[in-house]
């Protein structure tokens, strides 16, 4: 279902989109580190005198160069085209304001009829024509009248709802494909931002606006054909402030939106930085760093609370003006009636008229006065939204590509450059091949690229130059989910998810029991398992905060080899684990990886001793290569880690 | 009233400028009143044969002046009253993050990042709503409902007041228990939402392994369910609180209704005037708009105090660990001893670790060895006090490690933990842990001992390089020697390193260890490892396995003692042998 969506967006959106993307809003907030190890600090000058600012202070939000109504009506657009498939329940709500409506102009004339008809007329009360048969009429107006109006709320409420329901699981899933390097570069907290906070202004957007501001914008047109129908002149006077105002709103309109921006950029920075404090809250304890962070934070917040006091003072500007603007229009209709009345070109009663007009008139406007921020503010977020997801061009598609049910396991680097920023080469020209089956193994100091390697093997990044190749099909042209289905990772960094060990290890697929005991096995996770009350349905909390590292490890471990992977790619999978247990473990794999291509990573040699091939790396270079004896008769690089690594004890 | 004691001691601390706030409110709501009687008064006089012109232009000058006050009123209690509001929010914001820092590991172990990070906005979100415009919405509408009330009492007749009264009791019964369903509801929207924030949390921080083992789909499908959470919670709540409303309005046409019979059997009675009859539909009109106000803000009222009643779950949760009553503030050498230990995290069955009697003199070095999940970390864990153990088993110069405030004890203790947590800020940050004062010259020595700063001067902007989240853009290997450089720099009595060099080639780490020994000469050191070569040279090693001491002593005694050490290292041994012998 989700593969037919996203090609049907890539069909019709993407190239629309994509001219847009070099600005787009998505990169706008850019994590400070964002371009990464290149960019040449300006004021870095300023760093070691008096004044040292922490780099929280510098990030300033950044206003887009595009602002103003192109976007927003892009924007405007979007929120729009949204609300389509629900038209239907937004004009049944109109219909149900319609009917709301008509039963409060019943009601004042129902009373109208039992003033006029009985107490005053003193008409004698027959049948249904008598007051207690109005007196329940009246009941039942404002019944169905509240019936309505509850009505109106709730199909307004469900529809917007359903909304940004879909809205909210859209911008999770291009969360889930935006690619690695667009990741590294951006704050999680501000993304996640998109898809609570931002999502939610635009809901009401939807549930608080759109109907409510049709409502008023029916009114104002009804009040206005009434006002052309009595005077034409006197109407004009009437309206006259009417572009004054509107001059009035367009003025402040930018500073407006610009300070939404400004806000929403805070509180998405806030949430980063809250989600960041939190997850490293032992180390900021430890360190001692609470005072750094809360000063960091409290100046955050003050960015933040001075947005929302211009807010409220251009908030606290716009309702009352309106109200201002009614007198003026009253004002400037006596000044004008002055003259007219005594020359007899006036008849008292228009002029009252009009003037009850343009109260009526004004009450609306008021009320669109009020809503403007809300409509301001669910915009701007409706910017950042839609930003992101004009992302669309850059998404992983898991599902597109050269399909591979099934692979021997052949890899191949090509002549592979690769950087992670601009030309700052961190792979330079690597070439190998490994052999279906084959074990090969990556050794070298830290930073020199292994990881990399494994990287751009399950197709994260995608080298610059050269070719990667899986069974001789360049990774970045192959099937994306199928890569990955042949290719499982141990990470360096193990990550587990909240839930059960269980849930860890097989994630959201069917694994069989054997698989999965052949997994528990072959890491040695079954006696970690035996240990636990619950066993495999033990509770994991979040990132596996209870478990030690050796166990997260053998965890992250059963993970990969549950996955039956054609390619077992292991980036020191047992960098934490006693040399023991790593041996249980190297035993058992040998079984495991008998009929795999297998890539690991190791610091401590004796694991990758009986590989096949072992790639010596250094700077991004594989400087040696070869198997264990041939490296160590070559006496390179290799016999010197050696020789450091399984130092003798003196 | 409990409940609201944060933003009573805020609304107390800010009395001028709400009080002020509400003069302002009130005084704009007089203003205004002056405004139908001056229009009727002009359209009056215009109404008359050759009326007075300039008495018009000055009524009308009056209008502007009205209109003028009314704007600079309204938007003086605004700015105030919602500005308060405002300043609430990001106070409350600042407390939240202040008690979170106080807060120890147990408490981030049972619950959620995304969840924490909801209270954080969209909680107090809602507790700002209840206190900017439903408070101000909230004076209004009570001052101009007891106005009408009383007015009618004292023009219109008592009977029909009476009558006027009839749907109090009601209206205030569905506030009461619609009120209550709506903060029930709410709870569940705000508890949605905050699986939502935790989902996408979890989603983003993990998202390398939902895409290497291509789980997309299925972790879409079950955040769909959990926005659907979001959705049924938030139908139901709107369903529940846009009763309330019209519940009001109906109330108030029965006694509409109820005048219409009565009151009209009067007037046909001649009880009372047709003026009188017109009088009181007029008031009750005029009492029930402020009354569905106040509907509406209960509804927002109810919301608050769901939302606050939740932040107040985070407050009221007390920080475990904490200094003790005549905490002491002096400095120690290093001095380490271990009573009695016995360790058991919360809601295990086992001992976590267990130590009798175990001494670490100052200035000595102590090695660790030990199988996987045998109470390595869990040790330095417990002298960070990041856990309290039940008896003061663990002293440090003499003195139980509680019997030193958390901030002596922590400044005297650096830890360089297995997954080094790296902030996302410049490198230099990150070294001198946010002490921008530090000399350049320590900064680069600490960074070179830790065989950090070849790597960090081949980056363009050297030590102002900015890191990604948790050091993202570094290699595993660089971000423990960036936290090991850290330490460095710290020059705590005690240093603890956690099996920091696990992502570290050999041939740096033999590098890194030396400079380790020359920089913490005379200063207590314990180094955790799996490796035999890295403790062999310490003065005391400590095998540990499954949370109990299995051996003690030096590298040479334990070798001749045998048992585990001795396996450990056989093993090693054998593999280095192997290794260098050609297969
Ligand atoms: N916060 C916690 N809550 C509950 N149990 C825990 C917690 N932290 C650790 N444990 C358990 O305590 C035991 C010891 O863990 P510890 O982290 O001290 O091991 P370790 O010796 O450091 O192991 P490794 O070499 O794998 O890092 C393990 O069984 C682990 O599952
Ligand atoms: N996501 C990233 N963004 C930018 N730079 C990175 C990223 N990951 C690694 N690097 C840099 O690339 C180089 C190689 O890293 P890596 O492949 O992880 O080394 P290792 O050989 O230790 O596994 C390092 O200098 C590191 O700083
Ligand atoms: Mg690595
Ligand atoms: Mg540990």
């Amino acid at each position: 279902m989700k593969s037919t969506m996203n090609r049907k967006k890539t069909d019709t959106g993407s190239s629309v989109r994509a001219e847009k993307n070099s600005g787009s809003f998505g990169l706008m907030e850019k994590h400070p580190g964002s371009s990464g190890l290149m960019k040449k600090n300006h004021d870095s000058s300023g760093h070691t005198e008096k004044h040292p600012v922490s780099s929280v202070m510098k990030d300033k939000p950044t206003i887009p160069q595009t602002f103003g109504s192109e976007v927003k009506s892009h924007s405007l657009r979007a929120l729009f085209r949204l609300s389509r498939p629900w038209m239907g329940k937004f004009i049944l709500a109109v219909g149900c304001i319609l009917l709301v409506n008509a039963a409060t102009l019943l009601k004042p004339w129902l009373l109208k009829v039992v003033i006029d008809d009985f107490l005053i007329g003193r008409k004698p009360q027959n049948g249904l024509y008598s007051l207690v048969s109005m007196a329940i009429l009246y009941i039942a107006v404002s019944l169905m009248g509240g019936l309505f109006t509850w009505l109106q709320v709730n199909l307004v409420n469900r529809a917007g709802q359903a909304i940004i329901h879909n809205l909210r699981c859209k911008v999770f899933e291009t969360i889930l494909h935006l690619p690695l390097p667009w990741l590294d570069k951006n704050s999680s907290g501000r993304l996640i931002t998109r898809a609570t906070n931002d999502i939610s202004e635009i809901g009401e957007f939807y549930t608080d606006v759109t109907v409510n501001m049709m409502k008023d914008i029916l009114l104002i047109i009804g009040i206005i054909a009434a006002m052309f129908t009595m005077s034409i002149r006197l109407s004009l006077v009437s309206l006259a402030v009417i572009p004054v105002m509107a001059v009035l709103v367009w003025l402040i309109k930018n500073r407006i939106r610009r300070n939404f921006f400004g806000m929403k950029h805070y509180i998405g920075r806030i949430n980063g930085f809250f989600a960041e404090s939190l997850s490293g809250m032992q180390t900021i304890q430890t360190l001692r760093v609470e005072e750094a962070r809360d000063k960091d934070f409290t100046h955050l917040n003050d960015e933040y609370f001075k947005t929302t006091l211009t807010q409220v003072r251009l908030n606290s500007f716009l309702k009352p003006a309106s109200d201002v603007f009614q007198n003026i229009a009253i004002a400037m209709l006596l000044a004008y009636g002055i003259g007219q009345v005594s020359g007899e070109g006036l008849p008292i009663g228009i002029l009252y008229a009009f003037t009850s007009y343009i109260k009526q008139f004004f009450g609306p406007i008021s009320d669109l006065a009020d809503k403007y921020n809300s409509i301001q503010s669910a915009l701007v977020s409706a910017d950042r939204v839609f930003g992101l997801l004009d992302e669309e061009p850059i998404l992983e598609k898991p599902d597109e590509g050269t399909p591979m049910p099934d692979a021997a396991g052949r890899i191949e680097f090509r002549h592979v450059w690769f950087s992670y920023a601009e030309e700052d080469w961190v792979l330079k020209d690597v070439s190998f091949t490994v052999e279906p089956g084959q074990t090969a193994a990556f050794v070298g100091e830290t930073g020199a690229g292994k990881t990399t390697i494994m990287n751009l093997v399950s197709g994260f990044y995608l080298a610059q130059k050269g070719e990667v190749l899986l069974d001789g099909i360049p990774v970045s042209t192959l099937k994306k989910a199928d890569l990955r289905r042949r290719v499982a990772s141990v990470f360096q960094d193990v990550f587990l998810f909240s839930g059960t060990i269980r849930d860890n290890i097989t994630l959201h697929d069917d694994t069989s029991d054997e698989l999965l005991d052949t997994a528990l096995r072959a890491s040695c996770a079954d006696s970690l398992v035996e240990h636990l009350a619950k066993g495999l349905d033990e509770p994991v909390t979040e990132r596996g905060s209870t478990l030690s590292a050796g166990q997260r490890q053998l965890v992250s471990f059963a993970r990969a080899i549950a996955h039956d992977p054609a390619v077992l790619v292991m980036d020191e999978a047992t960098a934490n684990i006693d040399t023991q247990t790593e041996r249980l473990i190297q035993e058992a794999l040998l079984q495991v990886t008998r009929n795999r291509t297998t890539l690991m990573i190791a610091h401590r040699l004796s694991t990758i001793r009986h590989a096949d091939r072992i790639f010596v790396m250094r700077h991004g270079e594989i400087v040696e290569s070869g198997n264990h004896d041939s490296l160590l008769k070559h006496k390179g690089y290799y016999l010197s880690l050696l020789e450091e690594c399984e130092e003798p004890v003196a | 009233m409990v409940r609201f004691r944060i933003v009573l001691a805020f609304i107390r601390q800010h009395k001028p400028s709400y009080l002020f706030g509400i003069l302002c409110m009130l005084v704009a709501s007089w203003v205004q009143t002056l405004f139908p009687n001056l229009l009727g008064g002009t359209i009056d006089i215009m109404g008359e044969q050759g009326f007075n012109a300039a008495s018009v232009r000055r009524n009308i000058l009056f209008i502007l002046l009205i209109a003028l006050a009314t704007f600079g009123f309204t938007w003086l209690w605004r700015t105030m009253i919602i500005g308060n509001a405002r300043k609430l929010e990001c106070e409350i914001r600042a407390k939240l993050f202040r008690h979170f820092l106080l807060l120890s590991p147990s408490f981030y172990q049972k619950k959620k990042t995304g969840d924490l990070i909801a209270f954080a906005i969209n909680d107090i979100s809602a507790v700002r709503m209840t206190f900017g415009p439903a408070t101000a919405m909230s004076v209004n509408s009570l001052v101009l409902c007891i106005v009408s009330i009383f007015t009618m009492i004292s023009t219109v007749d008592s009977r029909l007041t009476l009558l006027t009264l009839i749907p109090f009791p009601f209206v205030i019964w569905a506030m009461l228990s619609i009120g209550n369903q709506v903060r029930k509801s709410f709870l569940k929207v705000q508890e949605s939402f905050a699986a939502i924030s935790g989902k996408v949390n979890e989603g983003i921080h993990g998202v390398r392994v939902l895409k290497a083992y291509v789980q997309e789909a299925p972790t879409l499908a079950d955040f769909r369910e959990t926005s659907n959470g979001m959705v049924e919670a938030s139908v139901k709540m709107v369903s529940v609180s846009s009763i309330l409303g019209p519940v009001i309005e109906l109330c108030f046409s029965l006694s509409f209704g109820l005048n219409l019979i009565l009151g009209g059997r009067m007037v046909l009675d001649g009880t009372i005037t047709v003026g009188a009859f017109v009088a009181f539909n007029t008031y009750l009109a005029m009492i029930m708009a402020p009354v569905l106000s106040i509907g509406r803000i209960v509804n927002l009222f109810q919301r608050g105090i769901a939302s606050m009643d939740r932040l107040n779950g985070v407050f009221l949760s007390e920080p475990e660990i904490r200094d003790r009553p005549h905490a002491r503030d002096i400095s120690f050498q290093g001095h380490i001893a271990i009573r009695n230990l016995s360790f058991r995290y919360k809601d295990t069955a086992k001992a976590a670790l267990e130590i009798q009697d175990f001494t670490i003199p100052a200035g000595s070095t102590l090695g660790i060895i030990g199988l996987t999940a045998s109470g390595k970390t869990t040790l330095a864990n417990l002298l960070l006090r990041a856990y309290d153990t039940e008896n003061d088993s663990l002293l440090l110069d003499g003195l139980p490690i509680t019997g030193y405030t958390l901030e002596t004890l922590r400044n005297g203790i650096g830890l360089v933990s297995q997954e080094p947590f790296l902030f996302s800020a410049t490198i230099r940050e990150n070294i001198t842990s946010f002490q921008l004062d530090r000399s350049e010259e320590e900064i680069r020595e600490a960074a070179s001992d830790s065989f950090m700063l070849e790597s960090i001067e081949e980056m363009t902007e050297g030590l102002d390089t900015l890191l990604g989240e948790r050091g993202i853009n570094l290699s595993g290997g660089q971000r423990q020697r960036v936290a090991i450089a850290r330490a460095l720099l710290r020059d705590t009595p005690v240093l603890i390193l956690d099996d920091a060099l696990s992502a570290v080639d050999t041939v740096t780490e033999a590098h890194i260890l030396e400079n380790l020994r020359r920089r913490r000469k005379g200063k207590t050191t314990i180094l955790i490892s799996h490796r035999i070569s890295a403790v062999a040279d310490a003065d005391n090693i400590l095998v540990l396995n499954d949370g109990q001491v299995v051996q003690t002593g030096t590298h040479e005694a334990l070798l001749q003692e045998g048992g585990l050490y001795r396996e450990i290292n056989d093993e090693q041994e054998e593999n280095r042998h192997r290794l260098l012998r050609a297969r």
